[in-house]
């Protein structure tokens, strides 16, 4: 093991940050980022190459992930400091590995009842708490104290507590849906409507900030400093497109176009 | 003729919608217009209120749980506020359960305490990245030393004096979790409601609406929610910043939907009654 963290060490230093680095660096990012939005247009290798290495360099980043940050200090150097007692969650842990072999699959059971057991004793009494009782409360507690609550802080508390009877009916399936009951579910999609179009309105601002992250680093790779990779990479990029339009003028389009 | 001609309007090549917002969100980068953020939300201003009013000296634990898939709109969050705490004189603890923040992390605290002439050990400590955030949690309402005896650059972290009587979560004035997960939810019940330790959160814009319950019955004590989340809480500790800066760009995007979506509509009802 310490062969290996010496290697690894010795490896590691040959990353050590330069300026030659960094401007590598703004390159690989810049050309990744117009490779990926070059979809956005029509498939092609670039984009292809792109999706490929995405995926490579995620295996590779949590395969030393799970490395350096889990089995070494939570497995390998308590047993070398002789704690025996890891050895039990570590066999249990390897005993999920065992469901890709048949015939002793059945020992991974052991290890998703511990994890299942633990997991149901720690979210159901803090799901239950936080989020069962603690909102019963702040649902009805503000009716409590109307008196000393503003016209308008009165009117939000009944809106709430309207908004929940009316969403808690419209999930209630054990009574037929008609009459008054169908009526109050259906102000109670309204509510869901709302909510929906609150998130979705939140989804687009959020879409747009990544895009703007991606922009804002692609100008400031477009400079002298890094030399100019942001426009070399994509008037190559339009170049490309161009000259393979051309190309293939008059023959049927086999590539993708962006859905 | 009319109808076939306003009919052609709905069978525009996409492309030339993705251009279009393209150069309405580069432009501003290039040239910012200076669009003003006007208003703060409650819940941001809130949270400020929380951190503002926190002794001097007091310990805040950051959770820094983002990588890069959502740098764009958290990580402003995570360096305003960072910033308010140095700024208030509090002592910051950072633990992470991500492992794409560690650079993140690294980034912020590599440029934020030199401004306030902070020191790593005495002001601020990061601890290493932990996988199982529910049993850390768990294990730090009792002995905070039993998960990170360590921190980030292997020093005991009993002896770093930023981490002078702090033991567990009764020697916190505040937990501040910034997330593109749904960790902050953790937070608030393995945390806040069992060790009644005060919690606020910064999270997506997508996330956002999620957490109105939470405020409402002040599980959480403030909320920022995306890149105007970040642009908010930088005007009240008057830092602008990244998140300031892209509001322009948001907003011309916001503008190039809205008139898109009326354009389409008032299109469809014309040709719907002519």
């Amino acid at each position: 093991m310490e062969l290996f963290t010496n290697l690894w060490a010795w490896f590691s230093g040959l990353f050590v940050i330069t300026p030659a680095w960094m401007t590598l660096g703004a390159w690989v990012a810049v050309g990744l980022t117009i490779f990926i939005f070059s979809f956005l247009y029509k498939d092609n290798p670039f984009f292809k190459i792109a999706e490929h290495l995405y995926l490579g360099a995620g295996m590779g980043w949590w395969f030393q992930v799970y490395l350096y940050s889990i089995f070494i200090p939570k497995v390998w150097d308590p047993l070398m400091a002789h704690q025996w007692g890891v050895i039990i969650p570590a066999v249990l842990g390897i005993s999920l590995v065992t469901q890709f072999i048949p015939r002793i699959s059945w020992m991974s059971r052991y290890g998703f009842t511990f994890m299942m057991g633990y997991g149901a004793g720690l979210a159901v009494p803090a799901g239950l708490s936080t989020d069962f009782i603690a909102q019963i409360g702040g649902t009805i507690e503000p009716l409590s104290r109307m008196a000393s609550m503003t016209p308008f802080a009165i009117f939000n508390s009944l809106l709430v507590a309207f908004g929940v009877i009316c969403v808690l009916f419209y999930f209630f399936f054990s009574v037929e849906h008609k009459g008054a009951v169908k009526k109050v579910s259906s102000i109670g999609i309204y509510f869901l409507m709302i909510y929906f179009g609150a998130a979705f309105g939140n989804t687009v601002m959020a879409r747009f900030s990544l895009l703007y992250g991606r922009f804002d680093e692609l100008y400031t790779y477009s400079g002298s400093n890094y030399f100019y990779a942001t426009q070399v990479i994509l008037i190559s990029m339009v170049l490309y497109f161009v000259v393979h339009a051309l190309a293939n003028k008059g023959k049927k389009g086999t590539s993708e176009e962006a859905a | 003729m009319l109808k076939e001609k306003l009919e052609k309007f709905f069978k525009i090549d996409r492309r030339w919608i993705f251009l279009l917002l393209a150069i309405v969100l580069f432009a501003p980068i290039m040239k910012p217009i200076g669009l003003p953020n006007k208003t703060i939300s409650r819940d941001a201003q809130n949270a400020y209120t929380f951190m503002d009013n926190i002794p001097a000296g007091s310990f805040v634990l950051f959770s820094l749980d983002y990588d890069p898939s959502t740098r764009p709109e958290l990580h402003p969050q995570a360096m305003a506020m960072v910033r308010h705490a140095f700024k208030r004189d509090l002592r910051v603890g950072v633990v992470t359960f991500i492992a794409g923040s560690t650079g993140l992390i690294s980034q912020i605290f590599a440029k934020v305490p030199g401004e306030y002439n902070k020191g790593n050990g005495t002001d601020y400590v990061i601890f290493p990245y932990q996988a199982n955030y529910a049993a850390v949690m768990t294990q730090m309402g009792s002995d905070l030393y039993g998960i990170y005896d360590k921190d980030q650059d292997g020093r005991d972290a009993r002896t770093l004096p930023v981490m002078k009587g702090v033991k567990n979560y009764k020697d916190m004035a505040l937990v501040v979790d910034i997330t593109g997960t749904s960790i902050l939810d953790q937070w608030v019940a393995f945390v806040g409601d069992k060790f009644n330790v005060p919690v606020v959160g910064g999270v997506t814009a997508i996330s956002q609406p999620g957490y109105g319950p939470y405020l409402q019955t002040k599980q959480l004590k403030g909320l920022l929610g995306g890149m105007k989340g970040a642009a908010e809480y930088e005007s009240l500790i008057k830092e602008p910043g990244k998140g300031t800066s892209g509001i322009d760009s948001l907003n011309l995007a916001h503008l190039l939907v809205l008139i898109l979506i009326m354009t389409s509509n008032i299109i469809l009802l014309i040709i719907r009654y002519l």
